[in-house]
Formats: structure tokens, C-alpha cells, sequence
């Protein structure tokens, strides 16, 4: 029932490709298009003048690929992340029942569906992976509670899976994201160890070690898949953050905080009194406060200083989000303790204001994107992409500015290569200098990005830059007196196109890596065949209500406890 | 044994190639049938520039149709392994490829025009017969240069001089009554006796030039860039970059005493003029 | 135990919130020095909130608001109006309690790149506060019976070929003829420079560019540079620009020869705006440096958005020894003078004998 209710919620945005145009999306299935057609060669010529695709954690890029076979690529982005929607609010399910039993897990299974968090990463970012990843890590994460506590061997199994799962397919998810949902539970196991209510008693330290041990043992394999990707992290050079991109102080910038806190919380924040009382009084619970109460801090940005210590390199915007995002997804199971307790003791009426709530929640973060729209007076690139596309222009490079997030779009057209990229793809070395990795925005990095946009365009010849359009007029005086001139104009002249005469067609810029044949194997196969596995194995053996116990929160209410698969 | 055959077939086939003759025109020209006479029949195999037909004859007079012999060049006819070549020479001119540089050129220039043709038959083959192409150069209005030029294999080169009026000169070449027409824009050359003249604009200086003009006197083209240089000891350099717009140029400069006004054009100087009044 | 750990928490969040936000809403808010009184107006200017870098001047005859505004925000397309103050280093010259002079170092971001600014400014303290003191901007002259003029009229004939056919030998227009009519090769700051001037020879513009690559003494090349912004790049007929390419991170030894390539291309162009450069010369500026100055007038009828200036210097041989150049911040409107001024070298600004200061631009507006 709770699948049918975010189908019914999530199906008719996503079929009408809500997040088709957001940033993330357009990269995702940019990315998405290369494993489609060459599944195993990981080297894109189209962006960096040519980059390897293990700068991006591969999973849900890859199932995106597999399912554009059958639907196209913007139908199977829209159906993966429906998928991952329907399978988070069932993880949060089986989370819920974890922590606070079987009663409260509808409850915070449906809260689920109508986070606010949620909408704004899946329709204004095209969050796919992190998503993605979150899901697959609390379903990971509470069947390691059942390995650690219950010593099941099938939940072993499925846990492993699904947490190597989660790790490929994100990278925040992977070092914060699994960590914040697993640890807690891992606690929660050796909490339970020697209560005979949960089962046979046992040792809480070899519990914990246990699970710790699993923990470990995935984040090798992951590691181990992974290699290339972490090995393109840990070599990237530094990069600056634009303005967009940067974790702003809450409390100095009220805009901000309407739109990475107000927003994505929703009507909990009415809920945080409540959680702050009783989330760590509760022992059981008392991890899951402080997992939520360290992601709510981290969610802060800037307004503290614990998101820089612990987030390092990964400090931006969208991590940011994501944390406030695994925020409300901890605080579910207790939201649902004090929905199911209003409920009790007000009855119909509190019923009533508690869907009126979650749909508001929901609605918020729709009527913000619409008023305040990740990209503005959205145009046409066909006619960019059928240039590109003719006479061989495709021979030479191109540079779009100021086209936001439409330039994925461009680039996922054409079959021209662009000097610029979005990701963590190698920079070219005049933009390297200046840390600018998206030229494209380069103004909102100041006077670094401009210097390094003229560094770059300074060296047009080498890189067979010969084409450039302009979408932000802003540019124009600096590629006029650097020697291009506008031969086409499109969509009324709000788009130019800017061509350089004497450029050489391009050539390779021998930045070319082939990964050994065996972890290109590991990176084409491992994540998809984990990720089948364990949904293969979550179907086949479901697991009986019954065999996980009520959880022992105090409820006031008197209604006899009724327990419902998910499924 | 296997030898045995091999002598075998070796002295049947030169049986056969003995049987069979082939004779091939004294003259062809590409374009036209020609007849080949073949005694004992057989395959005949047709080899040439651009050519390779294969075809089964009888013996007796084989035709080689105008298409067979498109090309200028000579031709190998093979009939069962006896080869004969002969010769297809080109057709009359019936075309000519012009090649005029540059299309743009400053009059009264020696040996600025290039001109180049190549004689060609209706087939595209280069006419290799001494012949002469008659070049003529001419502005409209005046009477053309013209001159007579004999081609070496089938190519005719001519270097002349610009007119001494601009405008779109036609640039003809011809042989017999084909003609081949090109544009060589002929345009005024660097200006020539640049000459100003000021005269107090309230607090400014007015310089105009008198209409600017090659020493050919044609006028110089509107946006030639004039500059107008007023130099002080008190108060340094002052320049304008003017355009000529209707022939002359004009712009406005300080007046200051004891200036020195000079005009300049390109890498041609004009007059100057020593700006001495309040 | 349930309150005391929601109080903790709480506690501990509020503290977490106060350690992020306090180091921020420290920094510039109190205008107590002079050089914090520099700092806090370009924080306002940076954001672009006029009311209160308005509050801190002390506004001079005839400054309004709305003038201050127009001056550092820039007007009709000026590169100011598409420019945003990036960094302010600030010095105190002197300050006598009263009275004070801070030399500010002020890099813009533009849209050519960054711009570096030095700015005096003198700041009176009232009442504890420090305010800077705003005169009019430089009055600008009007360029007494200048009659502006547009260009309509404009005789170029640009004949294509003399057959419509498609036939061998038949070619479109040539590019215009340009010639290099002077060239140098020195050795500054750690890079190779090359320098010189291209003339366009031809009866109808160009659209030139230079690149030169710097061959190796191994007879291999070592470097690839073009021309980039320190040219004009649309010459129309006999217009000469100087141009000047670096390499930087090369030296004069290490190259046997250079390979300049310009390219031509045949374009249309408008014959306006025209301006003049007066009153130039060279004099040294407060910190000894020697800049080459004067007054652009733009003679035409059209506003010049982004004015480009392209200085040459020559010594006493004619030789081209130097070519720098500036963006203007403000616009040219028609009849106007504007100040300009652009480096010398100062290892060189003994050697110059001779200058000419060329101007390029770029207009906003679209054909």
C-alpha cells in the first residue's frame, strides 16, 4: 500500500518529467547515455576535452543506461527514480520498524513520501544517486541490525549487498551516508543483545563488533569497485565552489535558509521539540537522536562550523542538502511515535491536520521551485545540438556560458566534445590554476572564473575551441575583443553562437587512461549484479511481520496494533 | 604427369593467341567512335586513362563507341593475350578553366593580375595542340588591353598590369568563340598628395581633408582610416583615427596655439599645417 | 533526564550556531578606522546596497545619490556596470584623528577578466565614524562643436567572381591584404614577448588575427600563443593596431625563430564610432610610476559601451619596444571626453621616444 501511495504521489510528476531539466538529472543521464552505448568503455570524449566515467560512482547511471533500451533515457531516468522513491519508503518501512515497531513504520513509511527534502532533491536536483543511495543504506543498514542481532545469515547477505549497492552509487552516501544509518543500528543491536524480547540473548560488544566487521568488509569491496573512482578524488586538484555551490550561513542569509532548511523540513520543524525531548530520553532510540542530531547540525552549513571539519572537500551545497535530507529520514520513526500518540488522543482530528501537514510539506518545495526555478526562460538546444551535429563542426571543440543547467542537455545532443564539465573531471590546466572546474558559470566564481575562462579561450587554437555560444551576455565583450565574432543567433537572439576562424580542427589531448580489463569488468558488472541480487533476494524471501518484535516505546493508545507488509 | 598438362595448356593457349589478331586505329580522338578490326574472335579487353571495358567480339570490325574513348591517352586493346596500344589525342577546345588572381588589386600596379587558362575539349581533356588564348583586361568604359598568348601543353599564363581606373575590370580569356569571363575588382591604390586644411570650430580645431584620392585619382574607399595628428609641446599628442566618409575626412582637434596639424594615411603623409592663432 | 538532554542539545546546538555565525557578523561592522570604513563601504558596494554606501560618504557639490550611484555602478554599458568588487587591500597613508587618506588596491571582477584599481581616498572622522569623502566624478567635457555623425553611407565593393557557375577556377573574394610592418622580441617578467604592428593594406576591412609560435632550438616548438585582446582585431582599410603575444614561462634564449601567422578574414564593418585620443603624455603617478594619459573623445554619434585602449611605444629608431594596454570602465557617449590612462614599462619609459594610442571597443548594442 505504501508503494501504491508513492507511485500515486511521485508517478504522475515524474511522468510528467519534472526533473528532466535539473542540473544533477541532465549530468546523470549525460553520463547514462555513455553506458549505453559503450557499456565497458569508460574513457567520454564528450566533456574536458575527453574524461573517464569513473569521476561519477556508476549504479544508478548504469540502470538508467540498461532501461533507456526499453523506454529512452529521460522515460528511464523517470522510471529509476520512481523505483528508488517506491523502494525508499519501503527501506524507511523496515527502518521505522527497527526502531520504534511495527505500528509506527506505516506511518513513517508514508512521512516518507511526502518529505519535503526529498521533493526538492529529487525535482529541483535530479539528486538520482543520492537518493538512490539512501535508500539502498537504510534497507542495508536494518537488515545488518537483523545479521547483528538475530545472526541471520539472509540478512547478511542482503545487507552486504545492498550496502555495496548504496556505496556505488554515490560518494557522499558511501562515506557519511551508510555510516549515519548503520552505525546507529549497530547500536541499537547491542542495545537489544541481551533483551530477550528481540530474540536470544546475547554478547552487545560481539554484536556491534560483528556488525562493525561488516561494515568493514563492505566498505573494502565498495572501495575495491570503486578504486578508479576514488583514486580520480583523491587526485582531483582543488576546485572553488560558486556562490550556488557554497554552504551559506543560515542566519546571514535568510533566503538560504528558506530554501535549505524552512523548505526541505516542512511542518517537522513543529516536530523538533518533540524529538529533542523525547528522541534521546528513549534509550532505544537514543542513537537514532544523535545519528539525526549530527546530520541536523551538518544540514546546517555554514550557520555552524561542523559541516567544514567534517565534511572537508565534500562541503557544498548539495552536501549540505543531503544531509538535511538523512536528517528527516532519521527523524521519521520518532515523527511517527508522536503522529501515532496525536492520533491516539485526538483521534479523527488530528488525522486530518497530520495529512494536511505532509502534503503541504510536500507541496512547499513545488511552489518554491516554481517561484524561484533552477533555470530561467528555459530555450531550445536542437538547434545548438544540430550545428554541432553538421558539416563537421563536430571536429572542432565548443564552450557554452551561461547556459546553467541546460548544458548537459547540449552536450548529451551533440556529438562535439567540450572543453568545460560538470563533476570531477580533469580540469584543463589554465582553468586548473584557478580552481574553476565549470566554465560555463564562470563569471560566479569571480575574477578567478573570468581569468581562467580567458586562460582557456587564450588557448583556443590548442584545444580546437572554435565554437562558443552565448547565452549570458555578460561574456560577450570578452570573446569579441579576444577574436571571436558572432555568425548565428538563436531563439531570438537570446542565444549566439561565436566562431573563431583560424582554429585547427581538435585533437586528442592525450589525457586518455585505460583502466586495466579487470576493474573495468568490476565497474561494469559488480554494482548492477549487487543491486539484482539484492532485490532479488528481498522478493523471494520476505520477511513475516511477526519475527521482528514491537518495538517498547510507550503509546497512549489503546487501538489494538495492527502489523502490514509493505509490499 | 602435371607437367605433362602444363606443357599441355601452354601450347593451346599460344595456339590460340596465335589465331588471334588485333589491329587498332592510326588515329583516334577522344570523343569519337573508332573501329578495331579482330580476326579469330575472342574476349577483348579495352584498357585506357579513366577506362577498362571487358566485351566478347566476333572477328571482323569491332566499333568503340565515342564513350569508350571519353579520355585522351593511350589505349591497350588485348584480345585472347595479343595487345596492341594506340593513341587517342584530345578534341577540338571547347572549354577553358580560367584561373584569374586576385580578385581584388590596386590599379596602376605592374604585373599584379595573373591569369592562367587551360584549354580543355568537350571530355575534359587537356587540348595539348599549340593554340593561343587571346587575354583582355578592361574597365568598363575603356577600351580593353588586350593580347594574344600561345599555350604550351594546353596551358596559357599571362602576368599584367592594373588598370589605372578602378572598378570591376573584366577579365576575359578566349579561343576562337569561347569566352571565359572573371571580375578582378580593381580599387584605388595608397592616397596620394594627402592634403588638410583647418579652420577654427569655436574652441576646436576642424581639419578636413581635401577629397583623398590615389595618384591615379581615383577616390580612396569610404572608411579608409585618415589620422589627423596635432602635436604641443605644453600638452603632448592629440590623435583622431577619422574614417573617409564621401571622399574626405574630417575631425575635430583642441585648439591649441603653437600646434602642429599633420595628416597621415596608411604609410602615406599628408601636408602640415602649424596651427599659430588664439 | 527527558528535559535536561533536550536542554543539553539544544545548548549545545545554539553554541554550534554561535561559533559559525559569530566570526562573520563580527568582521566590518563598525566603520571605527579608517581602513574599516574603506572595507565596510565596499562590502555595501559589493552588495550592491546604495543606501549604505551612500551613508558613509560625505558627499561633495553637487553629489546626489543618484550621481554617486551612476558613478560606481557605472552607466550605459560600461564595463563598471558589469563588474563586481572582488578584493579591497587597504593601506593608511596618514590619519590624524580627524583626517585620513587610506590607499586602497581594489580588484574588480569584469567580464574581460580581473581589474586592478589603486584609489586614494581621504575620510573624515564624524562622531567616532569614519566617512569617506565623495567628490563629483571628473567633470565630463563636452567636446565643444563636435558634430556627431552616423555612418549610413559606406562605399565598399566586394566583388565575389564573375561566374555564377560552379566551375573550376572560380573563387570568392580574397581576404583583405594585411601586412606586419614591424616587429620585436624581448625578454620581461619571466615571459617572451612579441610585439609589433599589422596594417591593413587592402581597400576593405579586415578581421585579423596573430599567432606565432616560438620555435625551439632544436628546431621544435616550444610554445603557442595568439594575439588574444592586445590587438584590434577588425582593421579597416590602412588602419594600423599594434598587437603584442606572450609567452610566459619562456625565455629569449631558448628560441631559435618565430612563426607569425596572421589571419585575415574578409568582413563587414561599420566605419563608426571614431574617436580621439587628446592630450597625450607621459607623466609619473603618485607611486613613481610612469603612465601614459590622456583624453578619449568620441567623435561619433554612437555611445561607446567598452572602450579598449592599445598603446604603442617606439624608441628614437621607430623600433617598437612596447605595447600595453586598458579597459576603460566608463562608457564614451558621443561629445565626451573621458580619461584614460595605461602602463609604461618603467625599465623602458627612458627608451620612448614616440607613442600612438589606438582605440578598440565593443558596443552591446546588435546589428
Amino acid at each position: 500500500m505504501v508503494a501504491l501511495l508513492a507511485i500515486a504521489v511521485h508517478g504522475p510528476l515524474l511522468l510528467m518529467q519534472l526533473p528532466a531539466f535539473a542540473a544533477g538529472s541532465q549530468t546523470q543521464m549525460f553520463l547514462a547515455k555513455h553506458y549505453a552505448s559503450d557499456w565497458f568503455g569508460l574513457w567520454n570524449p564528450h566533456w574536458f576535452g575527453g574524461f573517464s566515467q569513473t569521476t561519477s560512482a556508476p549504479l544508478t547511471q548504469q540502470v538508467v543506461a540498461l532501461l533507456s533500451h526499453l523506454f529512452g533515457i529521460t522515460a528511464a531516468y523517470m522510471v529509476t527514480q520512481l523505483a528508488v522513491v517506491v523502494l525508499l519508503s519501503l527501506a524507511v518501512y523496515r527502518f521505522a520498524r527497527v526502531w520504534t515497531g511495527a505500528r509506527t513504520a506505516p506511518i513513517a513509511a508514508i512521512g516518507s513520501i511526502f518529505l519535503g527534502s526529498l521533493a526538492l532533491l529529487v525535482y529541483r536536483e535530479g539528486a538520482l544517486p543520492a537518493t538512490a543511495g539512501t535508500a539502498l543504506a537504510i534497507c542495508g543498514a536494518s537488515f545488518l541490525y537483523g545479521f547483528a542481532r538475530g545472526n541471520e545469515v539472509l540478512s547478511l547477505i542482503k545487507a552486504v549487498l545492498l550496502l555495496i549497492a548504496a556505496a556505488c552509487c554515490d560518494s557522499m552516501t558511501a562515506v557519511y551516508g551508510i555510516l549515519l544509518f548503520a552505525l546507529p543500528t549497530l547500536w541499537l543491536a547491542s542495545a537489544d543483545a541481551d533483551n530477550e524480547e528481540f530474540g536470544e540473548r546475547r554478547s552487545p560488544a560481539a554484536t556491534f563488533i560483528r556488525g562493525v566487521i561488516v561494515l568493514a568488509a563492505c566498505a573494502v569491496v565498495s572501495g575495491f569497485i570503486l578504486a578508479p573512482f576514488w583514486s580520480s578524488v583523491f587526485h582531483s586538484s582543488h576546485r572553488l565552489l560558486s556562490p550556488d555551490e557554497t554552504a551559506s550561513n543560515f542566519l546571514l542569509q535568510g533566503s538560504n535558509a528558506v530554501r535549505y532548511w524552512i523548505v526541505p523540513f516542512g511542518f517537522m520543524i513543529l516536530a523538533l521539540p518533540y524529538l529533542f525531548l523525547s528522541g534521546f530520553a528513549a534509550r532505544r532510540t537514543r542513537a537514532l537522536f544523535l545519528a539525526f542530531f549530527v546530520a541536523l547540525v551538518v544540514g546546517l552549513g555554514t550557520t555552524t562550523p561542523v559541516a567544514k571539519y567534517l565534511l572537508g572537500g565534500f562541503d557544498n551545497a548539495l552536501s549540505v542538502e543531503l544531509f538535511t535530507f538523512w536528517a528527516t529520514l532519521l527523524a521519521l520513526p520518532l515523527v511517527a511515535v508522536l503522529v501515532l500518540e496525536l492520533v491516539t488522543r485526538y483521534q479523527q482530528r488530528a488525522v486530518i491536520l497530520v495529512w494536511v501537514a505532509a502534503v503541504l510539506t510536500f507541496a512547499a518545495p513545488l511552489a518554491w521551485m516554481t517561484y524561484h526555478p533552477s533555470t530561467e526562460n528555459r530555450f531550445r538546444t536542437d538547434y545548438i545540438a544540430n550545428f554541432l551535429n553538421r558539416d563537421n563542426h563536430a571536429q572542432f571543440r565548443y564552450l557554452t556560458l551561461g547556459f546553467g543547467s541546460q548544458f548537459s542537455e547540449v552536450a548529451s545532443r551533440t556529438n562535439a566534445s567540450t572543453v568545460d564539465g560538470i563533476g570531477d573531471g580533469p580540469m584543463l590546466p589554465e582553468a586548473r590554476e584557478f580552481g574553476v572546474s565549470h566554465l560555463d558559470n564562470a563569471k560566479s566564481y569571480g575574477s578567478a572564473g573570468m581569468e581562467a575562462l580567458r586562460a582557456v579561450l587564450k588557448h583556443a587554437n590548442q584545444y580546437g575551441l572554435k565554437f562558443i555560444f552565448v547565452r549570458d551576455r555578460y561574456y560577450e565583450p570578452l570573446i569579441a575583443f579576444a577574436g571571436w565574432r558572432q555568425v548565428e543567433a538563436y531563439e531570438n537572439g537570446n542565444v549566439t553562437l561565436w566562431s573563431k576562424e583560424d582554429v585547427p580542427p581538435a585533437r586528442d589531448l592525450n589525457t586518455h587512461t585505460t583502466l586495466p580489463g579487470i576493474e573495468r569488468v568490476l565497474w561494469g558488472v559488480v554494482p548492477l549484479l549487487c543491486l539484482i541480487l539484492a532485490l532479488l533476494l528481498m522478493i523471494a524471501t520476505p520477511e513475516r511481520d511477526e519475527e521482528v518484535e514491537i518495538m517498547a516505546l510507550p503509546t497512549t493508545g489503546t487501538e489494538p496494533i495492527r502489523t502490514q507488509e509493505a509490499i | 604427369m602435371t607437367k605433362l598438362f602444363d606443357t599441355l595448356f601452354i601450347i593451346l593457349t599460344l595456339a590460340c593467341a596465335a589465331a588471334a589478331q588485333v589491329t587498332v586505329p592510326q588515329q583516334a580522338t577522344a570523343g569519337e567512335a573508332a573501329t578495331l578490326q579482330v580476326s579469330g574472335g575472342g574476349t577483348l579487353y579495352l584498357v585506357g586513362p579513366g577506362t577498362a571495358i571487358k566485351r566478347d567480339v566476333k572477328s571482323g570490325e569491332v566499333t568503340l563507341s565515342a564513350d569508350d574513348l571519353a579520355y585522351a591517352g593511350r589505349y591497350t586493346a588485348i584480345v585472347n593475350g595479343r595487345a596492341q596500344s594506340f593513341y587517342v589525342s584530345p578534341a577540338k577546345p571547347q572549354k577553358l578553366s580560367f584561373m584569374a588572381r586576385p580578385s581584388r588589386v590596386p590599379v596602376a600596379q605592374p604585373n599584379v593580375i595573373s591569369g592562367a587558362v587551360f584549354v580543355l575539349d568537350h571530355n575534359d581533356n587537356l587540348v595539348t595542340a599549340p593554340g593561343a588564348v587571346k587575354f583582355e583586361l578592361g574597365v568598363n568604359g575603356q577600351a580593353p588591353v588586350s593580347q594574344s598568348v600561345p599555350t604550351k601543353d594546353g596551358i596559357a599564363y599571362i602576368r599584367a598590369a592594373s588598370g589605372k581606373r578602378e572598378g570591376p575590370a573584366q577579365f576575359t580569356a578566349s579561343v576562337g568563340d569561347i569566352v571565359v569571363r572573371r571580375i578582378v575588382q580593381q580599387v584605388a591604390s595608397d592616397p596620394c598628395n594627402l592634403r588638410m586644411k583647418a579652420q577654427r570650430s569655436g574652441n576646436d580645431i576642424a581639419v578636413e581633408t581635401d577629397p583623398v584620392r590615389d595618384c591615379s585619382g581615383n577616390p580612396v574607399p569610404d572608411g579608409t582610416i585618415v589620422t589627423f595628428i596635432e602635436t604641443t609641446n605644453e600638452h603632448g599628442k592629440s590623435t583622431v583615427d577619422a574614417r573617409v566618409k564621401h571622399g574626405v575626412a574630417k575631425a575635430m582637434l583642441p585648439a591649441l596655439p603653437g600646434a602642429t596639424l599633420s595628416v597621415a594615411s596608411g604609410v602615406v603623409l599628408g601636408n602640415e599645417i602649424r596651427w599659430g592663432g588664439q | 533526564m527527558k528535559t535536561s538532554a533536550a536542554i543539553i542539545f539544544t545548548i549545545v546546538l545554539i553554541g554550534l550556531i554561535a561559533l559559525g555565525t559569530a566570526p562573520h557578523a563580527e568582521s566590518h561592522t563598525k566603520s571605527d578606522t579608517p581602513e574599516a570604513a574603506v572595507h565596510i563601504f565596499f562590502d555595501h558596494v559589493r552588495a550592491h546596497d546604495w543606501n549604505d554606501a551612500f551613508a558613509m560618504v560625505n558627499p561633495g557639490d553637487g553629489v546626489t545619490k543618484e550621481s554617486f550611484v551612476r558613478d560606481i555602478a557605472g552607466t550605459d554599458g560600461s564595463l563598471k556596470t558589469i563588474s563586481s568588487i572582488q578584493k579591497v587591500d587597504t593601506k593608511t597613508l596618514n590619519n590624524s584623528g580627524s583626517e585620513a587618506n587610506v590607499r586602497a588596491n581594489l580588484q574588480w571582477s569584469t567580464a574581460v577578466g580581473a581589474v586592478h584599481e589603486t584609489r586614494d581616498f581621504k575620510l573624515t572622522n564624524s562622531g567616532g565614524d569614519w566617512k569617506l569623502d565623495w567628490s563629483a566624478p571628473q567633470q565630463v567635457q563636452q567636446a565643444a562643436d563636435a558634430k556627431p555623425v552616423q555612418t549610413n553611407y559606406l562605399r565598399w565593393d566586394v566583388v565575389s567572381s564573375g561566374s555564377n557557375s560552379n566551375e573550376w577556377g572560380v573563387a570568392n573574394a580574397e581576404p583583405p591584404r594585411t601586412r606586419i610592418i614591424s616587429m620585436n622580441a624581448v625578454d620581461y617578467n619571466g615571459s617572451v614577448v612579441i610585439m609589433g604592428e599589422v596594417v591593413n593594406e587592402d581597400t576593405v576591412p579586415g578581421f585579423v588575427t596573430i599567432n606565432a609560435d616560438l620555435i625551439g632550438q632544436d628546431g621544435n616548438s616550444l610554445a603557442q600563443e595568439s594575439s588574444f585582446d592586445k590587438i584590434s582585431h577588425t582593421l579597416l582599410p590602412k588602419e594600423v593596431s599594434p598587437f603584442r603575444i606572450d609567452f610566459p614561462g619562456r625565455k629569449l634564449a631558448e628560441v631559435k625563430s618565430v612563426k607569425i601567422s596572421p589571419t585575415n578574414l574578409l568582413v563587414p564593418a561599420s566605419a563608426d564610432p571614431t574617436v580621439g585620443v587628446f592630450d597625450q603624455h607621459i607623466e609619473k603617478d603618485a607611486t613613481g610610476k610612469a603612465i601614459l594619459r590622456g583624453q578619449l573623445t568620441n567623435q561619433s554619434g554612437l555611445v561607446v559601451n567598452i572602450p579598449h585602449v592599445l598603446a604603442t611605444f617606439y624608441d628614437k629608431s621607430g623600433k617598437v619596444i612596447w605595447v600595453s594596454d586598458g579597459y576603460l570602465d566608463q562608457a564614451l557617449k558621443p561629445n565626451q571626453q573621458v580619461p584614460f590612462a595605461v602602463d609604461v614599462r618603467d625599465d623602458i619609459a627612458n627608451q620612448v621616444q614616440n607613442y600612438r594610442v589606438t582605440v578598440n571597443y565593443y558596443n552591446s548594442s546588435r546589428s
